[in-house]
């Protein structure tokens, strides 16, 4: 049989792509319908018997509920500078077994039972009080970046299980700073999952905005040395299933951090808008551009005023990464 | 004498004695499955379950992948993710999420698979272990349609009908030849045996270790070995008393007919691997493959024309034909089997079969030869025609490889 033969079936397979792209067009123009449980009604759905077909709306392999991860991506509010306020926050090391997609279970060291860990949030000059109670079966602590003395640095200070040791530092330099556990060995405790991001807000606050918040992070589930799953804020394809609504000309300001184990770099990429880059959130060199790289433990700020409505991907600009669950949507409305 | 009484009267008794291990054993087993947790934790924690599944095919139909897979540990195993080429994608499951031992279930994924291109389907279990199966080249899997089974059938036609028919012409001018050049040729015809069942068992003992240790060792090849040459055993005892009174070793056609059944069951191994290989896209079908096939088999014909003209027996074309057909045709059944039905533990079973079958007449044909030959086993023309035989088999494979 010769290759590559023009087969009526092969017409009709070839067509499914086209078959799909009409909705999706329509989708984009309308915008999405969104359904009570806030994933979106995927016209697509229907249509998406090809490979090739975007992955949106109910379809999309992604685990939990409309509001689950709201504490990971909508950083508590910023506080205006005060002198002398002391912020205090309580991190617990446990382990859980926790759903990184439908069904795959990772068996992962987390602070306060999330991975990423929660969000902290200080304002520059305050006095950062955290008490770190380790009920995981392995002694763990906490390493933040930052401006602190040698012993409230979270590598010798080692926390036994069932121990207890509050870290007590001033809150600088103002930026978007990781945190993850320091023992030995460093691979292993940090691809478990022990690793948070930090705003300190500097003191002449930034202007208002929709906030976001996202850890980059891979698993490697099967103990290879390398990523099975990709994901921010901790769940493979969440926000492809569940899109995050902005508002047109809203600023939007995203805090982006790479805690992604393994791997060299990861990287986010914007579809339909270009924002302004502001790495680790210090300085005033702004960079605008639709794609940013950070190496691990990089992470920088990112405002956006969405010029356009509809559905705006983002994801990993490394193909693999993106595929393998790093990728998500913006849902921009009036 | 007082014991035989006793034996007797208590014939009832120790019938059921005999159920008595049964019972106790039944009995043991229900307690350790309640209990035997508290004696196997003495023996500390036990590793978690590999969770690799056993991927049974792999089938590219327009615009779809489906991947058969079974679960072969005791541990549940539960299908959580899918990838190709290492994207996550969308699939449906014909079957249970999550499967018991040796339970089966096919993963279809909608995907524009390229034609000719590798291709890489790994599936993730619920605890994150990834099994990966890379396929050299996407090809799509035939349907089994009246084109595809004549195609399958003239394959099979070519490669095993058509050698055997044009090695049996050579029966007018074996049965001219001198006795000591015929025990020769009949020496040859065991070579050949010999070869395709050290081969049938190679491969037997090959697809086997690919099984899932879940469907048994290798004492599968065995089961396989022996039942296919205790059947020809009992065969051949079925032919050499039938007409005569006194047991002897079978000759002539009885002989051909049973050097006919091994290289037939060979044949259908070999239709299977050719029609499996074919199917699942690792074998090109070139003309000089059929070509190499061919020739490697002619020498098959010859193998059976041998004990005929040796037995000075007459046959007529229609016991001939038989004979082509007992040699010949299972290429053509085995190459359906293959082509549609892919599944290694009948290949296994298949090979194994045809292993005992030509080791059995090998035997069979030793006897006869040792029994007939001028000079008996050890002249020089029964041991250059052995060789011959192997050697003849082992260059024409070479082709054929």
């Amino acid at each position: 049989m010769p290759k590559n033969q023009l087969t009526r079936r092969g017409l009709i397979v070839g067509a499914v792509p086209l078959v799909a792209a009409g909705p999706l067009v329509k989708l984009a123009l309308d915008g999405p319908a969104e359904a009570a449980d806030g994933s979106l009604q995927s016209h697509v759905h229907d249509h998406a018997v090809s490979g090739h077909a975007a992955m949106l709306g109910e379809s999309v392999p992604a685990v939990g509920g409309a509001r689950d991860l709201d504490g990971l991506l909508y950083p508590p509010p910023a506080k205006p500078y005060e002198p002398g306020r002391v912020s205090e926050h309580t991190l617990v090391a446990t382990d859980v077994e926790i759903e990184i997609a439908p069904g795959v279970f990772f068996p992962a060291w987390t602070y306060n039972g999330t991975v990423p860990g929660p969000i902290i949030r200080a304002t520059e000059g305050d006095t950062l009080r955290v008490v770190f109670r380790n009920y995981g079966s392995h002694a763990h602590t906490i390493h933040f970046h930052g401006i602190h003395p040698a012993n409230m640095d979270g590598v010798f200070e080692v926390v036994e299980s069932g121990g207890e040791f509050t870290y007590e530092f001033e809150a600088r330099p103002a930026g978007f700073h990781p945190y993850h556990c320091h023992a030995t060995p460093l691979k292993k405790h940090i691809h478990k999952g022990l690793y948070g991001a930090m705003i300190i807000d500097p003191r002449e606050p930034r202007p208002p905005a929709h906030e976001l918040v996202m850890v980059m992070n891979g698993y490697d589930t099967d103990g290879d040395g390398g990523n099975n799953f990709y994901t921010v804020n901790g769940r493979s394809f969440y926000y492809a299933k569940y899109p995050i609504t902005v508002k047109r000309s809203e600023l939007v300001r995203l805090y982006l951090a790479n805690l992604t184990e393994f791997d060299l770099v990861n990287s986010f990429h914007l579809h339909g808008d270009f924002f302004r880059y502001q790495p680790t959130g210090t300085g005033d060199a702004w960079e605008y551009t639709d794609t940013v790289m950070q190496c691990q433990g990089q992470r920088g700020v990112l405002e956006i005023e969405f010029a356009n409505i509809g559905l705006f991907m983002f994801h990993a600009h490394q193909s693999e990464f993106a595929e393998l669950g790093w990728m998500g949507y913006f849902n921009v409305v009036e | 004498m007082s014991a035989n009484v006793e034996a007797a009267a208590g014939g009832g008794w120790s019938r059921l004695w005999a159920i008595a291990p049964l019972a106790l054993l039944l009995a043991i087993v229900l307690a350790f499955s309640a209990y035997g947790e508290s004696i196997t934790a003495l023996l500390g924690r036990p590793p978690p379950p590999a969770d690799q599944f056993d991927v049974r095919r792999v089938q590219f139909h327009p615009g779809e992948i489906a991947v058969k897979v079974t679960n072969p540990q005791p541990d549940e195993l539960t299908i959580a993710s899918v990838t190709v080429d290492d994207a996550i994608v969308a699939f449906t499951l014909d079957g249970p999420r999550q499967l018991g031992r040796l339970r089966s279930s096919t993963i279809r994924i909608p995907f524009d698979w390229i034609p000719d291109e590798p291709i890489r389907v790994a599936i993730t279990s619920s605890t994150g272990i990834e099994t990966v199966e890379e396929i050299a080249a996407a090809v799509e899997t035939p349907e089994a349609t009246a084109r595809g089974a004549l195609g399958y059938a003239l394959v099979g036609v070519l490669v095993g009908l058509l050698p055997v028919a044009l090695g049996l012409l050579w029966l007018p001018a074996l049965r001219r030849t001198a006795p000591q050049w015929l025990a020769a040729f009949m020496a040859l015809t065991a070579g050949l045996l010999a070869f395709l069942g050290v081969e049938a068992l190679s491969e037997a003992l090959q697809l086997q270790a690919g099984l899932p240790t879940g469907l048994g060792g290798a004492g599968i090849v065995l089961l396989g070995v022996a039942t296919s040459w205790l059947t020809l055993t009992a065969i051949s005892r079925g032919f050499s008393t039938g007409s005569a009174g006194a047991p002897r070793a079978p000759s002539g056609v009885a002989l051909a007919t049973l050097v006919a059944i091994g290289i037939g069951l060979h044949n259908l191994g070999e239709g299977l691997a050719i029609g499996s290989s074919f199917a699942l896209g690792e074998l090109a079908l070139g003309t000089f493959l059929i070509v190499g096939f061919m020739v490697h088999n002619v020498s098959e014909g010859l193998g059976i024309a041998a004990p005929i003209a040796d037995g000075q027996a007459a046959a007529s074309r229609l016991r001939l034909a038989a004979l082509v057909a007992i040699a010949g045709a299972p290429t053509i059944v085995g190459a359906w089997i293959g082509g549609y039905l892919t599944n290694d533990l009948l290949g296994v079973l298949f090979f194994a079969a045809a292993a005992g079958a030509a080791l059995e007449v090998v035997f069979e044909v030793g006897r006869y030869v040792a029994r007939r030959a001028p000079g008996g086993l050890s002249s020089p023309f029964v041991l250059g025609g052995f060789i011959a035989g192997v050697a003849v088999m082992y260059i024409t494979g070479v082709l054929a490889g």
